[in-house]
């Protein structure tokens, strides 16, 4: 029996905040483990389009947990395709993310019929070096959506947990700060050392949305630069739709299978798609766009000042619905943008 | 001595605290400017770990924009994910935590969440916590940059994101299950601070030369340790100016910010 105990940090802030009960906002650990043991094990062709994938893996109330970290390898043609697709009352869950969640929340606010967001479990949304993420600044100070903090080790050790096959983890952090009162996990006397540790719940997605620097048709996938949580969301999730800068032979995934970062088990769907992270960046394929990434906030960020959703608009018409595939955004920013981005990568070393 | 920005001072000073045969864990902007120089002068063998997974790069493409900077990747010693990189640190190889925030308190607990009293509707929300929470419970020591203002320097944070010492107790640290010994210094454009080892409350260390202990006690909220002999913060030579404006931030990212009013 493990007794709940506190570790008295009540009286440090000004914080107020309501006492929950708790709850999964996602599928339990036992109904995702009842779901992964009854997929298909075998090896099987999983390459389709985002439109299909997209069609048959996204439900209004899902769970959706997004892959990359800030703008690096971020699942932005997913993403895309998830706005196009539309759906409602979403739960997301995330480390940290830029782009793919505030394209989400910009959806929510040109058209709430077609995207909604219920609420996040996260560790940060926002932009570094070029600012705040307008968007969730306007969503959270006007209460529409709810937020669960915890660290960036917090929510990826939570998709570790649910990796595992475990309901919840010891962690050293959250312990004596306010994310301790607000978030869902608890402190615990430790039944070995009796001293208080902090546990945090498994967090399984319905679906995990990744992009891969490269992946055979089966899913196999290889990951170069920062791995961010990418391989354990993608254990995690009841399903994960993996796209990929490129598919590759099995037979180079079998050459070096210690290379393999997520198994083909995992993987319920396969989507080749270059520049699938654009504009975040993709290490070893092309450096993120600033600049569209700096237009694109600047639209949100008239919004949150003006109320004016007017440009927002006009972005999603021109670069999301008035495209019928994520290469036709790509056609709409340019191969000479694209041939830059890639130049600036500087050829990172990834072996293929 | 020349001319040189906030910026400019408060990376230098990141750089002065940090000692060689280390590893730094690094927050975006100033952090890495400091730690940059760091490598570039007194402690080469000091190196830096970023949240995304990786550990002692080489950063010859450019100063990573930001932690999660496919740059920041460049040859790496060790490149793995952000679980790899918090369990180093929670096993206790990361000795510093080099983080920002929008308020700290006496006892070293910092605010990036939110503003305002009922976190449910906020009435400024923060990016969040990041690392920056789980950097500040279980790196050895915890190295803060703030802007030295009265509302950033408060009586109470509005929400305890980054963990110091607590109330103040002395097993506040140990109740809260973190592993980390806690707040070390607290850089500003302006004052130098640490932290009394009986009381756990920030002291002041240093002051910009020409600047009094009372001209820092105007701009805190809470009542400082102010020593009897003030230091004067060490100023950028024109070398170090050079290494932070042609070699580290030739764009000027980071160094061409104004402190926010």
């Amino acid at each position: 029996m493990l007794n709940t105990v506190s570790s008295k940090i009540k009286e440090v802030s000004k914080l107020k905040y309501k006492e929950k009960p708790f709850e999964y906002w996602g599928p339990t650990p036992d109904e995702s483990r009842k779901i992964v043991v009854n997929k298909s094990h075998g090896l099987r062709d999983k390459r389709t389009t985002l439109k299909e994938a997209v069609a048959k893996y996204v439900k209004n109330g899902m769970n959706l947990g997004i892959g990359g970290f800030v703008n690096t390898r971020v699942p932005v043609a997913a993403v895309h395709e998830i706005i196009r697709k539309g759906v409602t009352d979403l739960t997301i869950s995330m480390q940290s993310n830029s782009i793919c969640t505030e394209l989400l929340a910009g959806a929510m606010i040109v058209d709430p019929d077609r995207v909604s967001i219920k609420r996040v479990e996260m560790a940060w949304w926002g932009y570094e070096i070029i600012g705040i993420a307008p968007l969730f600044r306007y969503l959270t100070t006007n209460g529409i959506i709810e937020v669960d903090d915890y660290t960036n080790y917090g929510m990826s050790v939570r998709f570790k947990a649910a990796a595992m096959g475990i309901p919840f983890i010891p962690i050293r952090d959250h312990g004596g700060s306010d994310m301790e009162l607000v978030n869902r996990g608890k402190m615990i006397e430790c039944p070995f050392t009796k001293k208080n540790i902090y546990v945090v719940p498994a967090c399984h997605p319905d679906l995990g949305i990744v992009n891969a620097t490269a992946s055979d048709m089966y899913g196999n996938a290889r990951l170069f630069g920062a791995l961010c949580t990418c391989p354990e969301i993608a254990m995690a999730s009841n399903h994960t739709l993996l796209t990929t800068e490129q598919i590759i032979p099995t037979d180079s995934i079998r050459k070096y299978p210690n290379l393999t970062e997520i198994p083909y088990p995992a993987v319920d769907a396969v989507v080749e798609q270059p520049f699938a992270s654009y504009p975040g960046a993709c290490y070893g394929h092309y450096w993120f766009d600033m600049e569209h990434i700096k237009y694109f906030r600047s639209l949100g960020d008239e919004f949150r000042k003006t109320g004016n959703k007017e440009p927002l608009e006009k972005y999603y018409q021109e670069y999301v619905f008035g495209c019928e595939t994520f290469d036709d955004y790509l056609d709409k920013i340019g191969y000479k943008t694209l041939k830059h981005l890639r130049k600036m990568d500087e050829g990172q070393p990834i072996i293929i | 001595m020349p001319e040189y920005s906030d910026m400019e001072m408060i990376a230098y000073t990141g750089s002065r605290i940090l000692e060689d045969e280390k590893i730094v864990f690094v927050g975006t902007g100033l952090p890495i400017l400091a730690a940059m120089h760091a490598q570039l002068t007194h402690a080469p063998n000091l190196f830096m770990i970023y949240e995304a997974g990786s550990l002692a790069p080489l950063l010859d493409m450019g100063m990573p924009l930001s932690v999660g900077d496919t740059r920041a990747a460049r040859k790496a010693l060790f490149l793995k994910g952000l679980c790899a990189a918090f369990e180093m640190t929670q096993r206790g190889y990361s000795d510093y935590a080099f983080i920002g925030g929008a308020q700290i308190d006496m006892h070293g607990n910092i605010c990036s969440t939110m503003e305002g009293p009922d976190y449910n509707k906020p009435s400024i929300r923060f990016p969040g916590s990041g690392g920056a929470g789980a950097m500040a419970a279980n790196c050895e020591r915890t190295i803060a940059i703030m802007a030295l203002e009265k509302r950033r320097f408060v009586n109470q944070v509005d929400f305890l994101t980054s963990i110091g010492y607590g109330d103040g107790s002395p097993d506040y640290r140990e109740k809260a299950g973190v592993m980390g010994s806690g707040p070390y210094r607290v850089i500003t454009n302006q004052a130098l601070f640490g932290f009394d080892e009986k009381t756990r409350r920030m002291m002041l260390l240093e002051v910009k030369p020409g600047l009094t202990a009372k001209d820092i006690q105007d701009k805190v909220s809470f009542e400082l340790i102010i020593p009897p002999v003030l230091k004067e913060m060490a100023e950028p030579t024109e070398e170090d100016l050079r290494l932070l404006r042609d070699v580290i931030d030739k764009d000027g990212y980071f160094l061409k910010k104004k402190v926010q009013k």
